[in-house]
């Protein structure tokens, strides 16, 4: 932790940047933080309650962080991971942006938790997670514990959906995505929508009915599966905003999945790896060309 | 408010029998907007056409549709008889009644309905047409040819006689590829050389043809009228311009013992070499792989021998050059990369092409292809046109040609007929025939293919006049017994087995494009079949277009050619460029994409699936001059309205003219579903 505010204090003080973002103590749990001053430093804390993903913050979409000029945002390997998606698909310019990898030995899966970090606490997500520290990053502070072993609660529902005959398959999502409100919450956290305009906000045409009925729902969260395929991160901000509980992480999972398994693409903190939309090989599989 | 004209079509009986082409006329002209409906027996016919032209004028129609063909077929004459109504070309379109319809199924009630559907769907469409206009773009009116064989060397004297400068690459040294290894040709057994040369040093001196040897394309950027062609010239240590071609190095060299090229390792050549007699340019070339020098600097060990430059007395020779590169802008590329010959060897380079382990694998010295046979028939070959026997020079008196190797035989990956065997094996028991006059020629063939002016007199006179004998069958197994090679076989017709000694084997092995076309078809953005050929763009009416605009091909890299074949293609190919060349500017359909400026987030997935190089970077800046964003930009000159960055843009921010998101969508609505 000191470690931590030593180099804000020091990237704030000598003008590096004109922001560090951190997270901070907060009423309910860590919470993302905006640190302008020197000063403000101590206020930084890093600990398993820091699950969100602030490099949604990135987006050149977001124009109150682009007025504070160059910045530094504090990163966990899978956050490094959608910050290299953000430098691949040209939204940020990598120079304009300092990284402070933080080590990660996993996320609590309830940030307002006070419960220590242990194999019944930890999110989902990082269960299995090999990333200790992002290669991406300019520095590395603290210190990281062992990580939790695999596979994922989620990862089993995957094999048990994916074992279920058609109908009971499309039953269980009927029933999940008729709950979905549509308040775009999971769109508008994700690191990787960073669209001017989202096409589920067209209106000539309207692909996606934008009420929260059945058949518009299903299209939206198909499409949003669809755009995320072999981009999604995994950071797990989506499910965790979801009002309604969906869990959003067993489709861009399944998907991520298939990407991997297909074209042996996996989401890295690389930006020179190429991204597989746009991306063709000789050996890429295409028994679908008839 | 829409006035929407509706012709349907009875193509003859092509529709109308399937379709009820009046009640088609009917419901649609029920349709909301639609003014005018109508159905005649033949649209496309002139007073068809002026059934169009008439309503435009007296309906004061805003959008034609006729339903009839596919687009493919008629969509031409319909936008020109609309524009000479008065409407703009591209407010008429296609409802496909006929292919997508009538052809497909038999109820004709169904078929009935279904072409309201479909015509209905357009009428959707054309309500949303646009006007839109042609897009004229700049042709630079130069072209490159690759590959300096008979069919390049075809392609680049007729589009330089037309007026036009070509570049011509040859990968060798030397010009005049596969032709000028030949003894003699089909069907008219004159000599090889002696026709092709001429064209060789006419390619040379052509004011017009620049050529560059020993040379491959490096990259290729840009559209029909406007290529940018990088093009490596290998270092050959040779200075060009000081080399008079005395040849005063190549006999100086020590290292004389390196299989030849030219004479398919026949022959032998030194490590400095010009690979034949009348090679153009003739320039020698440093085989830097053979070369002493370079060998003893690829080991860290200091030059020694530098025979060849203490020879040369223009001090032409240059140990130290690099590959260099030149950049040439051209409109228009004739791809001519010619063939290589598949050899039965275990170890092929691609995984689905197998060798022949029944013939050992080519271990066999005497077993011989087609081309090294060419080499041992000519005058200028190793042997100097005696037949020899590579093995211990004797002069076989048993010759067994074998059809059909590799060729047609799916197992051994290639299904396809390679065309010249039948006709050179004719040549080959030939020409032995006129060597060897107590020789017997003994042909294994599965069926003698000579479709062609004078080729099938050819074959006959090989087996009527010249004693070629001729077994249908194939054979099954090949070895060496001392100096005789056993061969086991099946006679077809007889119905038996047969067996035979044989002194020499030829080889009548398939011709394969050459290696490195995969790369240069990606290079080019044209495709290939699972052979490697070139794909053209329609195999009856486009032969020697690409599905690139501008990208045209010739000769055995489009599949296997004989010599006329790849002339006349080559021909056709400079007709085109010719023909591309006439005007100063050139006209492209508008059906283009466009990046809607304000919703795009510049993430560039349409570039890296744009196949044809058309997303550019834009910026958009506020007045002071300040980046505020950086955008996609559709060229319009380069795109070719496939689409793809239309379906791929996450935000949907690309339109494609013609075919606009809106368009699609109110052709899905008109279906009701």
């Amino acid at each position: 932790m000191t470690e931590l505010r030593e180099l804000a204090r020091r990237l704030l003080s000598e003008g590096t940047v004109n922001a560090v973002l951190g997270w901070e103590e907060g009423p309910r749990g860590a919470r993302p933080a905006f640190v302008t001053t020197p000063d403000g430093a101590d206020r930084l804390i890093f600990d398993p309650r820091c699950v969100h993903d602030l490099a949604s913050y990135l987006s050149p979409r977001r124009p109150h962080l682009k007025k504070l000029g160059k910045v530094a945002v504090v990163l966990k390997p899978c956050d490094a991971r959608a910050v290299a998606g953000l430098i691949r698909e040209t939204q940020i310019p990598r120079e304009n942006v300092v990284l402070v990898g933080v080590r990660c030995g996993g996320v609590l899966a309830d940030p307002e938790s006070t419960a220590p970090l242990s194999e019944t606490t930890v999110a989902d997500r990082c269960r299995g997670c090999p990333d200790r520290e992002a290669k991406l990053a300019d520095h590395v502070v603290g210190t990281a514990g062992a990580g939790f072993p695999g596979p994922s609660r989620r990862a089993q529902k995957i094999e048990e959906l994916a074992a279920m005959p058609v109908d009971r398959r499309w039953d269980f999502w009927q029933a999940e995505l008729s709950k979905c409100v549509r308040c775009h919450a999971c769109r508008q956290v994700c690191p990787l929508c960073f669209c001017e305009r989202c096409m589920a906000d067209k209106s000539l045409p309207r692909w996606i009915e934008s009420s929260p009925h059945a058949r518009g729902n299903i299209a939206w969260h198909i499409t949003r599966a669809m755009h995320l395929a072999g981009r999604c991160v995994d950071c797990g901000e989506c499910e965790r905003v979801c009002p309604e509980g969906i869990p959003l992480g067993l489709i861009t999972r399944k998907i991520a999945q298939v990407v991997s398994d297909r074209y042996d693409f996996r989401p890295s903190d690389d930006p020179a790896v190429p991204a597989p939309v746009g991306t063709y090989r000789m050996d890429d599989p295409q028994e679908f060309i008839l | 408010m829409a006035r929407i004209g509706v012709f349907v079509c009875h193509c003859g009986e092509n529709i109308g029998r399937t379709v009820d082409c009046a009640k088609v006329a009917e419901l649609c002209g029920q349709v909301p907007g639609v003014v005018h409906s109508v159905d005649y027996k033949y649209m496309c016919s002139d007073p068809g056409q002026q059934m169009v032209k008439a309503a435009i004028a007296e309906k004061g129609l805003t959008g034609v549709v006729v339903a009839a063909c596919s687009p493919h077929m008629h969509e031409k004459t319909f936008r020109r008889a609309t524009a000479g109504g008065g409407l703009n070309p591209f407010l008429c379109e296609m409802a496909n009644v006929r292919e997508h319809c009538s052809w497909i199924h038999e109820d004709r009630d169904a078929a009935t309905v279904k072409a309201v559907d479909i015509t209905k769907t357009i009428v959707e469409k054309v309500k949303r047409n646009v006007p839109l206009s042609t897009i004229r773009i700049p042709v630079t009116r130069r072209a490159l040819v690759i590959g300096g064989g008979i069919a390049g060397i075809q392609a680049a004297l007729d589009i330089a006689d037309g007026g036009r400068e070509v570049i011509l690459v040859e990968k060798d040294p030397s010009i005049g590829g596969h032709m000028s290894q030949l003894s003699e040709t089909f069907p008219t057994l004159d000599c090889s050389q002696c026709i092709l040369t001429p064209r060789m040093v006419e390619v040379y001196q052509h004011p017009r043809i620049k050529l560059y040897s020993y040379s491959e394309v490096e990259s290729v950027e840009g559209y029909i009228g406007n290529f940018k062609v990088k093009i490596r010239r290998k270092a050959r240590s040779i200075d060009e311009d000081k080399c008079n071609g005395c040849g005063a190095c190549t006999k100086t060299c020590p290292n004389k013992k390196i299989p030849s090229e030219f004479d398919c390792g026949l022959g032998k050549r030194t490590a400095i070499y010009v690979p034949f007699p009348q090679a153009v340019p003739n320039l020698p070339t440093i085989d830097r792989a053979k070369c002493l020098l370079f060998m003893n600097r690829a080991k860290g060990r200091p030059d020694t021998c530098k025979k060849c430059a203490e020879a040369c007395s223009k001090e032409a020779i240059d140990f130290d050059q690099v590959d260099r590169f030149v950049t040439e802008d051209v409109g228009a590329i004739v791809v001519a990369t010619g063939y290589q010959l598949y050899t039965i060897g275990k170890d092929q380079a691609k995984p689905n092409i197998k060798g022949y382990g029944e013939y050992g694998y080519g271990t066999i010295p005497d077993v011989i292809d087609g081309l090294q046979f060419e080499r041992l028939a000519s005058a200028s070959g190793p042997t100097s046109g005696k037949i020899q026997r590579p093995s211990d020079g004797k002069e076989p008196k048993r010759i067994v040609f074998l059809q059909c190797i590799g060729s047609r035989d799916p197992q051994k990956g290639m299904d396809y007929c390679s065309k010249i065997c039948c006709m050179y094996v004719a040549k080959h028991t030939m020409l032995y025939h006129h060597k060897v006059h107590d020789g017997q020629a003994t042909v294994f063939y599965m069926d003698i293919r000579a479709a062609g002016k004078g080729y099938d007199e050819f074959s006959r006179r090989a087996i009527e006049e010249e004693g070629a004998r001729y077994i249908r069958g194939r054979v099954s197994k090949m070895w060496r017994d001392g100096d005789v090679i056993k061969i086991q076989g099946f006679d077809t017709l007889a119905g038996e087995p047969i067996e035979m000694d044989a002194d020499m084997v030829v080889l009548a092995t398939a011709m394969r494009p050459q290696p490195g076309i995969d790369s240069l078809a990606q290079k080019l953005s044209v495709s290939y079949d699972q052979h490697g050929f070139i794909n053209e763009a329609h195999p009856k009416l486009r032969p020697v277009e690409t599905n690139t605009a501008g990208v045209y091909v010739a000769g055995a890299c489009q599949a296997p050619r004989d010599i006329p074949d790849a002339v006349a293609m080559a021909s056709a190919t400079a007709s085109k460029v010719l023909g591309l060349f006439a005007n100063e500017m050139l006209e492209r359909e508008p059906t283009v994409a466009r990046v809607d400026e304000s919703s795009c987030a510049g993430c560039f997935h349409c570039e890296r699936v744009c196949a044809y190089g058309a997303v550019e970077h834009k910026e958009i800046k506020d007045r002071a001059g300040n980046v505020l964003r950086v955008i996609a930009y559709v060229n319009p000159g380069v795109c070719q309205g496939c689409g793809t960055c239309q379906a791929t843009c996450p935000s949907k921010s690309v339109e494609l003219a013609g075919f606009t998101d809106e368009q699609i969508w109110s052709e899905i609505q008109a279906l009701g579903v």
